[in-house]
Protein backbone atom coordinates (compact mmCIF):
# COMPACT_ATOMS: atom_id res chain seq x y z
CA UNK A 1 0.00 0.00 0.00
CA UNK A 2 2.56 2.57 1.01
CA UNK A 3 5.71 3.07 -1.41
CA UNK A 4 8.33 1.07 -0.41
CA UNK A 5 10.70 3.64 -0.55
CA UNK A 6 9.11 5.35 2.59
CA UNK A 7 10.98 8.81 3.12
CA UNK A 8 11.43 10.54 6.14
CA UNK A 9 8.88 12.61 7.61
CA UNK A 10 9.48 16.35 6.84
CA UNK A 11 10.71 19.06 9.20
CA UNK A 12 12.56 16.50 10.98
CA UNK A 13 16.27 17.73 11.51
CA UNK A 14 18.25 14.88 9.80
CA UNK A 15 21.99 15.10 10.05
CA UNK A 16 22.74 15.30 6.90
CA UNK A 17 26.63 16.36 6.67
CA UNK A 18 29.81 18.55 7.96
CA UNK A 19 28.49 21.26 5.15
CA UNK A 20 25.08 21.75 7.63
CA UNK A 21 27.21 21.37 10.92
CA UNK A 22 30.22 23.22 10.38
CA UNK A 23 28.53 26.67 9.85
CA UNK A 24 25.86 25.62 12.49
CA UNK A 25 28.78 25.06 15.04
CA UNK A 26 30.59 28.86 13.88
CA UNK A 27 27.46 30.57 14.30
CA UNK A 28 26.34 29.50 17.42
CA UNK A 29 29.79 29.82 19.11
CA UNK A 30 29.43 33.28 17.57
CA UNK A 31 26.08 33.56 18.80
CA UNK A 32 27.09 32.26 22.30
CA UNK A 33 30.06 34.87 22.25
CA UNK A 34 28.15 37.60 21.68
CA UNK A 35 25.32 36.86 24.14
CA UNK A 36 27.80 36.22 26.71
CA UNK A 37 30.47 38.76 25.58
CA UNK A 38 30.59 40.55 29.13
CA UNK A 39 31.76 37.00 30.81
CA UNK A 40 34.07 35.93 27.16
CA UNK A 41 35.71 38.52 26.46
CA UNK A 42 38.85 38.57 28.35
CA UNK A 43 39.37 43.05 28.28
CA UNK A 44 37.28 45.90 28.17
CA UNK A 45 36.20 46.35 24.43
CA UNK A 46 37.08 50.27 24.65
CA UNK A 47 40.28 50.11 27.51
CA UNK A 48 43.19 51.48 25.96
CA UNK A 49 46.50 51.18 26.73
CA UNK A 50 49.68 52.73 25.10
CA UNK A 51 51.93 50.69 27.12
CA UNK A 52 50.50 47.77 25.29
CA UNK A 53 50.06 49.01 21.85
CA UNK A 54 50.68 46.63 18.81
CA UNK A 55 50.98 43.43 20.62
CA UNK A 56 51.43 40.38 18.28
CA UNK A 57 49.01 37.35 18.73
CA UNK A 58 49.85 34.19 21.47
CA UNK A 59 51.79 32.65 18.47
CA UNK A 60 54.29 34.86 17.91
CA UNK A 61 57.02 36.32 20.16
CA UNK A 62 56.59 39.40 21.91
CA UNK A 63 52.83 38.70 22.92
CA UNK A 64 51.41 39.25 26.16
CA UNK A 65 49.76 36.02 27.92
CA UNK A 66 46.76 38.39 28.35
CA UNK A 67 46.01 39.25 24.90
CA UNK A 68 45.46 35.92 23.13
CA UNK A 69 45.16 37.92 19.57
CA UNK A 70 47.03 41.36 20.61
CA UNK A 71 46.28 44.85 20.40
CA UNK A 72 45.65 47.64 18.37
CA UNK A 73 47.60 50.64 17.71
CA UNK A 74 45.82 51.92 20.85
CA UNK A 75 46.64 49.19 22.95
CA UNK A 76 43.06 47.52 22.87
CA UNK A 77 42.51 44.22 23.14
CA UNK A 78 41.57 42.26 19.59
CA UNK A 79 40.30 39.28 20.59
CA UNK A 80 37.35 41.10 23.11
CA UNK A 81 36.71 43.97 20.42
CA UNK A 82 36.24 40.91 17.87
CA UNK A 83 33.66 39.39 20.51
CA UNK A 84 31.87 42.39 21.04
CA UNK A 85 31.70 43.15 17.52
CA UNK A 86 29.90 39.81 16.78
CA UNK A 87 27.34 41.27 19.22
CA UNK A 88 26.61 43.77 16.32
CA UNK A 89 27.16 41.97 13.46
CA UNK A 90 24.44 39.35 14.49
CA UNK A 91 22.08 41.99 16.01
CA UNK A 92 22.14 43.70 12.93
CA UNK A 93 22.02 40.37 10.59
CA UNK A 94 18.90 39.38 12.34
CA UNK A 95 17.20 42.15 13.01
CA UNK A 96 18.22 43.61 9.29
CA UNK A 97 17.20 40.18 7.91
CA UNK A 98 14.05 39.60 9.50
CA UNK A 99 12.41 43.09 8.19
CA UNK A 100 13.89 42.43 4.80
CA UNK A 101 12.80 39.16 4.73
CA UNK A 102 8.89 39.98 5.58
CA UNK A 103 8.64 42.76 3.60
CA UNK A 104 10.02 41.51 0.32
CA UNK A 105 8.34 37.99 1.05
CA UNK A 106 5.52 39.31 1.57
CA UNK A 107 5.61 41.58 -1.77
CA UNK A 108 6.13 38.42 -3.33
CA UNK A 109 3.51 36.56 -1.73
CA UNK A 110 0.84 38.95 -3.18
CA UNK A 111 2.40 39.56 -6.18
CA UNK A 112 2.41 35.76 -7.56
CA UNK A 113 -0.74 35.22 -6.02
CA UNK A 114 -2.66 37.47 -6.40
CA UNK A 115 -1.60 38.47 -10.01
CA UNK A 116 -2.78 41.11 -12.48
CA UNK A 117 -2.73 44.59 -10.97
CA UNK A 118 -0.59 43.72 -8.01
CA UNK A 119 1.68 42.04 -9.82
CA UNK A 120 2.33 44.52 -12.51
CA UNK A 121 2.63 47.48 -9.66
CA UNK A 122 4.85 45.44 -7.56
CA UNK A 123 6.94 44.22 -10.16
CA UNK A 124 7.87 47.22 -11.94
CA UNK A 125 8.74 48.84 -8.28
CA UNK A 126 11.13 45.86 -8.17
CA UNK A 127 12.78 46.87 -11.63
CA UNK A 128 13.47 50.19 -10.80
CA UNK A 129 14.15 49.47 -7.53
CA UNK A 130 17.39 47.17 -9.37
CA UNK A 131 18.32 49.58 -10.98
CA UNK A 132 20.02 51.52 -8.15
CA UNK A 133 23.77 50.23 -7.38
CA UNK A 134 23.19 48.59 -3.97
CA UNK A 135 26.49 50.27 -2.28
CA UNK A 136 26.27 53.48 -3.71
CA UNK A 137 22.52 53.09 -2.34
CA UNK A 138 23.37 52.15 0.80
CA UNK A 139 25.90 54.63 1.40
CA UNK A 140 23.57 57.38 0.12
CA UNK A 141 20.83 56.72 2.48
CA UNK A 142 22.73 56.55 5.49
CA UNK A 143 24.39 59.80 4.57
CA UNK A 144 21.20 61.36 4.20
CA UNK A 145 19.36 59.51 7.29
CA UNK A 146 22.31 59.81 9.16
CA UNK A 147 24.78 57.09 10.94
CA UNK A 148 24.04 54.72 13.71
CA UNK A 149 22.77 50.86 14.06
CA UNK A 150 19.08 51.71 12.76
CA UNK A 151 20.40 53.76 9.57
CA UNK A 152 22.40 50.28 8.50
CA UNK A 153 19.24 48.22 9.15
CA UNK A 154 16.85 50.44 7.69
CA UNK A 155 19.49 50.61 4.53
CA UNK A 156 20.10 46.59 4.33
CA UNK A 157 15.85 46.46 4.17
CA UNK A 158 14.94 49.48 1.84
CA UNK A 159 17.94 47.97 -0.70
CA UNK A 160 17.52 44.57 -0.66
CA UNK A 161 14.00 43.53 -0.26
CA UNK A 162 13.58 42.92 -4.06
CA UNK A 163 15.78 39.52 -3.56
CA UNK A 164 13.25 38.64 -1.35
CA UNK A 165 10.48 39.75 -3.65
CA UNK A 166 11.71 38.36 -6.76
CA UNK A 167 12.51 34.93 -5.67
CA UNK A 168 9.12 34.79 -3.65
CA UNK A 169 7.18 35.59 -6.56
CA UNK A 170 8.26 33.15 -8.70
CA UNK A 171 7.88 30.31 -6.36
CA UNK A 172 4.47 31.78 -5.42
CA UNK A 173 3.39 31.36 -9.02
CA UNK A 174 4.69 28.07 -9.27
CA UNK A 175 2.96 26.88 -6.08
CA UNK A 176 -0.39 28.53 -7.45
CA UNK A 177 -0.46 26.52 -10.16
CA UNK A 178 -0.57 23.03 -8.42
CA UNK A 179 -4.00 21.41 -8.31
CA UNK A 180 -4.15 21.49 -4.31
CA UNK A 181 -4.58 25.52 -4.66
CA UNK A 182 -7.43 24.97 -6.80
CA UNK A 183 -8.83 21.97 -4.72
CA UNK A 184 -8.59 24.78 -1.35
CA UNK A 185 -10.43 27.02 -3.13
CA UNK A 186 -13.54 24.73 -4.32
CA UNK A 187 -13.07 23.73 -0.85
CA UNK A 188 -14.47 26.94 0.18
CA UNK A 189 -10.98 28.98 1.30
CA UNK A 190 -10.66 32.24 1.11
CA UNK A 191 -8.11 33.62 -1.52
CA UNK A 192 -6.32 35.14 1.80
CA UNK A 193 -6.17 32.29 3.71
CA UNK A 194 -5.23 30.01 0.54
CA UNK A 195 -1.92 32.09 0.46
CA UNK A 196 -1.38 32.08 3.85
CA UNK A 197 -1.92 28.47 4.61
CA UNK A 198 -1.46 26.60 1.63
CA UNK A 199 0.99 28.42 -0.40
CA UNK A 200 3.19 29.89 2.07
CA UNK A 201 4.29 26.80 3.75
CA UNK A 202 5.69 25.46 0.09
CA UNK A 203 7.47 28.42 0.09
CA UNK A 204 8.89 28.98 3.37
CA UNK A 205 12.04 26.64 3.13
CA UNK A 206 13.12 29.68 0.07
CA UNK A 207 12.19 32.40 2.54
CA UNK A 208 14.64 30.73 5.70
CA UNK A 209 17.31 30.18 3.09
CA UNK A 210 17.32 33.61 1.64
CA UNK A 211 16.98 34.80 5.42
CA UNK A 212 19.96 32.84 5.90
CA UNK A 213 21.80 34.77 2.71
CA UNK A 214 20.47 38.10 3.79
CA UNK A 215 22.12 37.78 7.47
CA UNK A 216 25.55 37.25 5.67
CA UNK A 217 24.72 40.54 3.57
CA UNK A 218 23.81 41.89 6.22
CA UNK A 219 27.13 41.24 8.42
CA UNK A 220 28.53 42.70 4.95
CA UNK A 221 26.95 45.52 4.71
CA UNK A 222 27.52 46.85 8.25
CA UNK A 223 31.00 45.86 7.85
CA UNK A 224 31.31 48.08 4.63
CA UNK A 225 29.36 51.27 6.47
CA UNK A 226 31.80 50.45 9.56
CA UNK A 227 34.71 50.94 7.08
CA UNK A 228 33.46 54.04 5.34
CA UNK A 229 32.53 55.39 8.83
CA UNK A 230 28.91 55.37 8.23
CA UNK A 231 27.77 52.79 10.64
CA UNK A 232 27.72 53.23 14.67
CA UNK A 233 30.34 55.46 16.16
CA UNK A 234 34.00 54.41 15.11
CA UNK A 235 35.32 53.79 19.26
CA UNK A 236 32.95 50.58 18.59
CA UNK A 237 34.11 47.56 18.30
CA UNK A 238 32.65 46.43 14.74
CA UNK A 239 34.47 44.35 12.75
CA UNK A 240 34.49 46.90 10.03
CA UNK A 241 35.79 49.60 11.97
CA UNK A 242 38.92 46.88 13.53
CA UNK A 243 38.58 45.87 9.63
CA UNK A 244 39.40 49.67 8.69
CA UNK A 245 41.68 50.98 11.28
CA UNK A 246 43.52 47.74 10.97
CA UNK A 247 44.16 48.73 6.92
CA UNK A 248 46.50 51.62 8.26
CA UNK A 249 48.50 49.87 10.47
CA UNK A 250 48.82 46.48 8.15
CA UNK A 251 52.60 46.73 7.82
CA UNK A 252 53.67 46.40 11.53
CA UNK A 253 50.20 45.38 12.94
CA UNK A 254 48.68 43.25 10.79
CA UNK A 255 46.55 41.28 13.00
CA UNK A 256 44.10 43.53 13.61
CA UNK A 257 43.21 43.60 10.19
CA UNK A 258 43.08 39.92 9.63
CA UNK A 259 41.03 38.25 12.32
CA UNK A 260 38.21 40.35 11.87
CA UNK A 261 38.78 39.99 8.53
CA UNK A 262 38.46 36.01 9.05
CA UNK A 263 35.61 36.60 11.31
CA UNK A 264 33.47 38.42 8.50
CA UNK A 265 34.46 36.04 5.97
CA UNK A 266 33.26 32.77 7.98
CA UNK A 267 30.64 34.22 8.99
CA UNK A 268 29.70 35.24 5.58
CA UNK A 269 29.89 31.80 4.10
CA UNK A 270 28.27 30.11 7.10
CA UNK A 271 25.20 32.08 6.66
CA UNK A 272 25.00 30.76 3.09
CA UNK A 273 25.58 27.53 3.10
CA UNK A 274 23.41 27.03 6.29
CA UNK A 275 20.85 28.58 3.93
CA UNK A 276 21.33 26.31 0.94
CA UNK A 277 21.44 23.00 3.67
CA UNK A 278 18.39 24.52 5.39
CA UNK A 279 16.63 24.51 2.24
CA UNK A 280 17.10 20.52 1.35
CA UNK A 281 16.27 20.41 5.06
CA UNK A 282 12.96 21.86 5.13
CA UNK A 283 11.88 20.40 1.73
CA UNK A 284 9.99 18.10 2.40
CA UNK A 285 10.51 16.11 -1.36
CA UNK A 286 13.82 16.93 -1.88
CA UNK A 287 13.81 18.35 -5.18
CA UNK B 1 -32.56 27.91 -2.09
CA UNK B 2 -32.26 25.11 -4.57
CA UNK B 3 -34.71 24.17 -6.94
CA UNK B 4 -35.41 20.70 -6.21
CA UNK B 5 -36.60 19.92 -9.80
CA UNK B 6 -33.85 21.66 -11.40
CA UNK B 7 -30.90 20.27 -13.31
CA UNK B 8 -27.74 19.67 -11.50
CA UNK B 9 -25.28 21.59 -14.17
CA UNK B 10 -27.16 23.64 -17.03
CA UNK B 11 -24.43 25.30 -18.87
CA UNK B 12 -26.17 27.39 -21.67
CA UNK B 13 -23.96 29.33 -24.41
CA UNK B 14 -20.72 29.70 -22.42
CA UNK B 15 -17.80 32.05 -24.42
CA UNK B 16 -14.53 31.62 -22.16
CA UNK B 17 -11.87 34.06 -23.14
CA UNK B 18 -8.20 34.98 -23.25
CA UNK B 19 -7.58 38.76 -22.42
CA UNK B 20 -7.17 39.07 -25.95
CA UNK B 21 -10.25 37.89 -27.00
CA UNK B 22 -9.28 34.60 -28.14
CA UNK B 23 -11.97 31.96 -27.45
CA UNK B 24 -11.17 28.71 -25.48
CA UNK B 25 -14.68 28.04 -24.98
CA UNK B 26 -17.46 28.14 -27.83
CA UNK B 27 -20.98 28.81 -27.15
CA UNK B 28 -20.69 25.51 -24.93
CA UNK B 29 -24.02 24.25 -24.43
CA UNK B 30 -24.63 21.38 -22.24
CA UNK B 31 -26.30 19.91 -18.81
CA UNK B 32 -26.60 17.34 -15.89
CA UNK B 33 -29.17 15.79 -14.10
CA UNK B 34 -28.97 14.55 -10.69
CA UNK B 35 -27.25 10.91 -10.50
CA UNK B 36 -26.39 11.24 -14.18
CA UNK B 37 -22.48 10.96 -15.38
CA UNK B 38 -21.89 12.85 -18.49
CA UNK B 39 -18.35 12.06 -20.12
CA UNK B 40 -16.50 15.21 -22.17
CA UNK B 41 -13.96 13.54 -24.62
CA UNK B 42 -11.82 15.35 -26.97
CA UNK B 43 -8.28 15.69 -27.63
CA UNK B 44 -5.93 17.76 -25.43
CA UNK B 45 -6.52 21.35 -25.83
CA UNK B 46 -10.80 20.79 -27.02
CA UNK B 47 -11.71 22.86 -23.91
CA UNK B 48 -12.24 20.30 -21.83
CA UNK B 49 -10.71 20.83 -18.16
CA UNK B 50 -11.68 24.19 -19.23
CA UNK B 51 -15.34 23.90 -18.79
CA UNK B 52 -14.84 22.13 -15.54
CA UNK B 53 -12.72 25.13 -14.17
CA UNK B 54 -15.28 27.70 -15.06
CA UNK B 55 -17.85 25.57 -13.57
CA UNK B 56 -16.17 25.08 -10.08
CA UNK B 57 -14.68 29.17 -10.87
CA UNK B 58 -11.05 27.87 -10.98
CA UNK B 59 -10.66 29.59 -14.21
CA UNK B 60 -6.45 30.81 -14.52
CA UNK B 61 -6.40 34.29 -13.79
CA UNK B 62 -6.90 36.49 -17.29
CA UNK B 63 -9.23 33.75 -18.44
CA UNK B 64 -12.84 34.92 -18.13
CA UNK B 65 -16.36 34.10 -18.61
CA UNK B 66 -17.04 36.34 -21.40
CA UNK B 67 -20.71 35.17 -22.31
CA UNK B 68 -22.97 32.62 -21.53
CA UNK B 69 -24.96 31.35 -18.14
CA UNK B 70 -23.94 28.43 -15.93
CA UNK B 71 -26.43 27.37 -13.50
CA UNK B 72 -25.76 24.92 -10.36
CA UNK B 73 -28.58 23.08 -8.97
CA UNK B 74 -30.87 26.34 -10.43
CA UNK B 75 -28.60 29.10 -9.21
CA UNK B 76 -27.17 31.31 -12.00
CA UNK B 77 -23.42 31.94 -10.67
CA UNK B 78 -23.25 34.86 -12.49
CA UNK B 79 -25.49 36.33 -10.70
CA UNK B 80 -24.23 36.00 -7.36
CA UNK B 81 -21.17 38.19 -5.72
CA UNK B 82 -17.74 36.54 -5.79
CA UNK B 83 -17.57 35.34 -1.69
CA UNK B 84 -21.25 33.67 -2.31
CA UNK B 85 -20.27 32.19 -5.36
CA UNK B 86 -17.58 30.48 -4.08
CA UNK B 87 -20.02 29.10 -0.66
CA UNK B 88 -22.61 27.59 -3.08
CA UNK B 89 -20.05 26.03 -5.12
CA UNK B 90 -18.35 24.92 -1.86
CA UNK B 91 -21.60 23.76 -0.46
CA UNK B 92 -22.40 21.45 -4.05
CA UNK B 93 -19.13 20.79 -6.19
CA UNK B 94 -15.82 19.19 -5.49
CA UNK B 95 -13.05 17.81 -7.89
CA UNK B 96 -11.64 14.68 -8.52
CA UNK B 97 -8.33 16.47 -10.51
CA UNK B 98 -5.99 14.65 -13.08
CA UNK B 99 -2.24 14.73 -11.57
CA UNK B 100 -2.52 12.78 -7.96
CA UNK B 101 0.61 14.72 -7.01
CA UNK B 102 0.05 18.09 -7.25
CA UNK B 103 -3.17 17.61 -5.89
CA UNK B 104 -2.45 16.88 -2.59
CA UNK B 105 -0.73 19.66 -0.77
CA UNK B 106 3.18 18.27 -0.19
CA UNK B 107 3.84 19.79 3.46
CA UNK B 108 0.65 19.66 4.91
CA UNK B 109 -1.04 16.02 6.04
CA UNK B 110 -3.75 14.25 4.84
CA UNK B 111 -5.78 14.32 7.09
CA UNK B 112 -6.82 18.04 7.54
CA UNK B 113 -6.74 18.30 3.72
CA UNK B 114 -9.68 16.43 3.73
CA UNK B 115 -11.65 17.64 6.58
CA UNK B 116 -11.21 21.30 6.10
CA UNK B 117 -13.57 21.56 3.77
CA UNK B 118 -15.87 19.87 5.45
CA UNK B 119 -16.19 21.49 8.89
CA UNK B 120 -15.39 25.17 6.95
CA UNK B 121 -18.05 25.05 4.87
CA UNK B 122 -20.11 21.79 5.41
CA UNK B 123 -20.07 23.20 9.24
CA UNK B 124 -19.23 20.02 10.46
CA UNK B 125 -17.58 19.01 14.42
CA UNK B 126 -14.18 17.68 13.69
CA UNK B 127 -15.59 14.65 15.14
CA UNK B 128 -18.13 14.00 12.41
CA UNK B 129 -15.54 15.08 9.51
CA UNK B 130 -13.21 12.24 10.76
CA UNK B 131 -15.73 10.10 11.29
CA UNK B 132 -17.03 10.25 7.83
CA UNK B 133 -13.64 10.74 6.64
CA UNK B 134 -12.74 7.49 7.92
CA UNK B 135 -15.88 6.06 6.32
CA UNK B 136 -14.81 7.21 2.77
CA UNK B 137 -11.26 6.05 3.02
CA UNK B 138 -12.60 2.65 3.89
CA UNK B 139 -15.04 2.52 1.11
CA UNK B 140 -12.00 3.21 -1.70
CA UNK B 141 -9.91 -0.04 0.35
CA UNK B 142 -7.57 1.88 2.81
CA UNK B 143 -6.92 -0.50 5.32
CA UNK B 144 -4.89 1.82 7.81
CA UNK B 145 -7.36 5.14 7.79
CA UNK B 146 -5.22 6.95 10.65
CA UNK B 147 -1.90 5.91 9.57
CA UNK B 148 -3.08 7.78 6.06
CA UNK B 149 -4.67 10.61 7.47
CA UNK B 150 -1.73 11.09 9.65
CA UNK B 151 0.89 10.88 6.37
CA UNK B 152 1.98 13.61 4.25
CA UNK B 153 1.04 12.90 0.68
CA UNK B 154 4.76 11.93 -0.46
CA UNK B 155 4.81 8.92 1.86
CA UNK B 156 1.99 7.43 -0.61
CA UNK B 157 1.74 5.91 -3.82
CA UNK B 158 -0.15 7.61 -6.65
CA UNK B 159 -3.03 4.96 -6.82
CA UNK B 160 -3.51 5.72 -3.22
CA UNK B 161 -3.02 9.38 -3.18
CA UNK B 162 -5.67 9.10 -6.53
CA UNK B 163 -8.42 7.07 -4.02
CA UNK B 164 -7.42 9.44 -1.35
CA UNK B 165 -8.93 12.14 -3.49
CA UNK B 166 -11.92 10.15 -4.59
CA UNK B 167 -12.89 10.04 -0.72
CA UNK B 168 -11.75 13.66 -0.05
CA UNK B 169 -14.17 14.40 -3.24
CA UNK B 170 -17.44 12.10 -2.50
CA UNK B 171 -16.98 13.21 1.53
CA UNK B 172 -19.47 15.61 1.72
CA UNK B 173 -22.10 13.59 -0.79
CA UNK B 174 -21.93 17.15 -3.40
CA UNK B 175 -24.43 17.26 -6.04
CA UNK B 176 -21.58 17.31 -8.49
CA UNK B 177 -18.77 16.20 -9.12
CA UNK B 178 -15.67 17.55 -12.04
CA UNK B 179 -13.57 14.55 -12.43
CA UNK B 180 -10.75 15.48 -14.84
CA UNK B 181 -9.09 12.87 -16.33
CA UNK B 182 -8.83 10.54 -12.97
CA UNK B 183 -7.37 7.71 -14.38
CA UNK B 184 -4.85 9.26 -17.16
CA UNK B 185 -1.86 9.26 -14.47
CA UNK B 186 -2.21 6.23 -13.30
CA UNK B 187 -0.87 2.84 -14.53
CA UNK B 188 -3.75 0.20 -16.40
CA UNK B 189 -4.58 -1.35 -13.44
CA UNK B 190 -5.02 0.81 -11.40
CA UNK B 191 -7.55 2.60 -13.55
CA UNK B 192 -9.88 -0.08 -13.49
CA UNK B 193 -10.03 -0.02 -9.63
CA UNK B 194 -10.18 3.58 -9.73
CA UNK B 195 -13.07 4.08 -12.39
CA UNK B 196 -15.21 1.25 -10.09
CA UNK B 197 -14.38 3.10 -6.93
CA UNK B 198 -15.96 6.53 -8.91
CA UNK B 199 -19.00 4.21 -10.62
CA UNK B 200 -19.84 2.55 -7.24
CA UNK B 201 -19.44 6.07 -4.91
CA UNK B 202 -21.53 7.76 -7.30
CA UNK B 203 -24.48 5.60 -7.37
CA UNK B 204 -24.34 5.48 -3.66
CA UNK B 205 -24.54 9.29 -3.34
CA UNK B 206 -26.56 10.44 -6.10
CA UNK B 207 -24.05 12.54 -7.68
CA UNK B 208 -23.72 13.95 -10.64
CA UNK B 209 -20.31 13.72 -12.73
CA UNK B 210 -18.79 15.64 -15.71
CA UNK B 211 -16.09 13.41 -16.43
CA UNK B 212 -13.39 14.67 -18.42
CA UNK B 213 -11.77 11.84 -20.99
CA UNK B 214 -10.33 11.30 -23.82
CA UNK B 215 -10.42 7.61 -23.94
CA UNK B 216 -13.72 6.20 -25.51
CA UNK B 217 -13.00 3.13 -23.63
CA UNK B 218 -13.81 5.21 -20.57
CA UNK B 219 -16.60 6.86 -21.60
CA UNK B 220 -18.35 3.68 -22.69
CA UNK B 221 -18.01 1.90 -19.31
CA UNK B 222 -18.73 5.27 -17.24
CA UNK B 223 -21.15 7.71 -18.97
CA UNK B 224 -24.83 7.61 -19.99
CA UNK B 225 -24.57 11.07 -21.93
CA UNK B 226 -21.85 12.21 -23.99
CA UNK B 227 -20.42 15.67 -25.09
CA UNK B 228 -17.77 15.61 -27.63
CA UNK B 229 -15.33 18.48 -28.10
CA UNK B 230 -13.38 20.22 -30.46
CA UNK B 231 -11.48 23.59 -30.74
CA UNK B 232 -13.33 24.91 -27.85
CA UNK B 233 -16.92 23.38 -29.32
CA UNK B 234 -19.52 20.92 -29.20
CA UNK B 235 -19.26 18.87 -31.91
CA UNK B 236 -21.41 16.32 -30.45
CA UNK B 237 -23.79 16.15 -27.71
CA UNK B 238 -26.10 11.86 -27.05
CA UNK B 239 -26.38 9.16 -24.77
CA UNK B 240 -23.48 7.19 -24.96
CA UNK B 241 -25.15 4.35 -26.52
CA UNK B 242 -26.09 6.43 -29.55
CA UNK B 243 -22.45 7.89 -29.46
CA UNK B 244 -21.37 4.13 -30.04
CA UNK B 245 -24.02 2.56 -31.85
CA UNK B 246 -25.09 5.81 -34.02
CA UNK B 247 -22.52 8.11 -33.98
CA UNK B 248 -23.78 11.41 -36.08
CA UNK B 249 -20.80 13.31 -36.26
CA UNK B 250 -17.93 12.51 -38.60
CA UNK B 251 -15.51 13.78 -35.73
CA UNK B 252 -16.87 11.38 -33.30
CA UNK B 253 -16.92 8.09 -35.60
CA UNK B 254 -12.92 9.07 -36.50
CA UNK B 255 -12.83 9.09 -32.26
CA UNK B 256 -13.68 5.55 -31.97
CA UNK B 257 -12.42 4.45 -34.64
CA UNK B 258 -8.90 6.11 -33.21
CA UNK B 259 -9.36 4.11 -29.89
CA UNK B 260 -7.31 1.35 -29.40
CA UNK B 261 -9.22 -1.82 -29.48
CA UNK B 262 -8.16 -4.82 -26.87
CA UNK B 263 -7.16 -6.78 -30.42
CA UNK B 264 -5.17 -3.36 -31.17
CA UNK B 265 -2.08 -5.70 -32.22
CA UNK B 266 -4.33 -6.86 -35.45
CA UNK B 267 -6.54 -3.70 -36.22
CA UNK B 268 -4.53 -0.66 -37.79
CA UNK B 269 -4.32 1.81 -35.70
CA UNK B 270 -6.86 4.82 -37.64
CA UNK B 271 -5.79 8.63 -36.65
CA UNK B 272 -8.19 11.59 -37.12
CA UNK B 273 -8.29 12.23 -41.02
CA UNK B 274 -6.36 15.56 -41.37
CA UNK B 275 -9.28 16.55 -43.59
CA UNK B 276 -11.71 16.54 -41.24
CA UNK B 277 -9.27 18.59 -38.80
CA UNK B 278 -9.00 20.92 -41.52
CA UNK B 279 -13.40 21.20 -41.72
CA UNK B 280 -12.97 21.48 -38.15
CA UNK B 281 -11.11 24.76 -37.95
CA UNK B 282 -12.60 26.29 -40.94
CA UNK B 283 -16.19 25.82 -39.27
CA UNK B 284 -14.42 27.33 -35.91
CA UNK B 285 -12.82 30.45 -38.38
CA UNK B 286 -16.64 30.83 -39.61
CA UNK B 287 -17.74 30.73 -35.71
CA UNK B 288 -15.24 32.85 -34.51
CA UNK B 289 -16.15 35.30 -37.41
CA UNK B 290 -19.53 35.62 -36.79
CA UNK B 291 -19.23 35.67 -33.16
CA UNK B 292 -17.12 38.67 -33.23
CA UNK B 293 -19.64 40.40 -35.46
CA UNK B 294 -22.00 39.65 -33.16
CA UNK B 295 -19.70 41.41 -30.40
CA UNK B 296 -18.99 44.40 -32.85
CA UNK B 297 -22.50 45.60 -33.55
N1 LIG C 1 -3.62 29.10 -18.39
C1 LIG C 1 -3.90 29.13 -19.72
N2 LIG C 1 -3.60 30.23 -20.44
C2 LIG C 1 -3.87 30.27 -21.76
N3 LIG C 1 -4.43 29.27 -22.45
C3 LIG C 1 -4.76 28.15 -21.79
C4 LIG C 1 -4.51 28.02 -20.39
N4 LIG C 1 -4.91 26.80 -20.01
C5 LIG C 1 -5.40 26.19 -21.12
N5 LIG C 1 -5.30 26.99 -22.19
C6 LIG C 1 -5.75 26.69 -23.55
O1 LIG C 1 -7.13 26.41 -23.50
C7 LIG C 1 -7.45 25.38 -24.39
C8 LIG C 1 -8.24 24.31 -23.67
O2 LIG C 1 -7.44 23.77 -22.65
P1 LIG C 1 -7.94 22.58 -21.74
O3 LIG C 1 -9.33 22.84 -21.31
O4 LIG C 1 -6.92 22.38 -20.68
O5 LIG C 1 -7.90 21.35 -22.76
P2 LIG C 1 -8.20 19.83 -22.43
O6 LIG C 1 -9.33 19.47 -23.31
O7 LIG C 1 -6.96 19.10 -22.84
O8 LIG C 1 -8.48 19.70 -20.99
C9 LIG C 1 -6.14 24.86 -24.96
O9 LIG C 1 -6.00 25.34 -26.26
C10 LIG C 1 -5.10 25.43 -24.08
O10 LIG C 1 -3.94 25.74 -24.80
MG1 LIG D 1 -7.37 18.71 -19.52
Amino acid sequence: MVDATYSPRPMRFKIRNLRLWLPLLWIVTLIIAAVFAPIFAPHDPLAQDLMLERLPPFFIDGSEPGHLLGTDSLGRDVLSRMIYGARIALFVSVIAAFSTGIFGSTLGLIAGYYGGWWDRVISRLVDIWMAFPPVLFAVLLVAVIGTGLTSVIFAIALIDWTRFARVIRAETMVQAQMDYVDSARIGGARRMATLLSEILPNVLPSIIALLALEMGIAVIVEAILSFVNLSISSDDPTWGSMISEGRGAIHFAWWVLLFPLIALFLTVLSFSTLGEGLKKQFDPVLK
Amino acid sequence: MNNLHAKTLDIINLNVTLPNGHRLLRDVSLSLDPGEVRALVGESGAGKSMIGKAVLGILPTGISISQGEILLEGTHLNALTPATRRKTIAQTSALIPQDPLTALNPVRKIGPQITDPLTRIHGWTKARALARTRELLDRVHIRNPDRVLNSYPHELSGGMRQRILIAAAFAPSPRLIVADEPTTALDVTVQKEILRLIRELQRETGTGVLFVTHDMGVVAKISQKVTVLFGGRVVEDAPTHRIFENPEHAYTRALIAATPTPNASTEPFRPVPPALIAELHREIQADDDRFSKRAHR
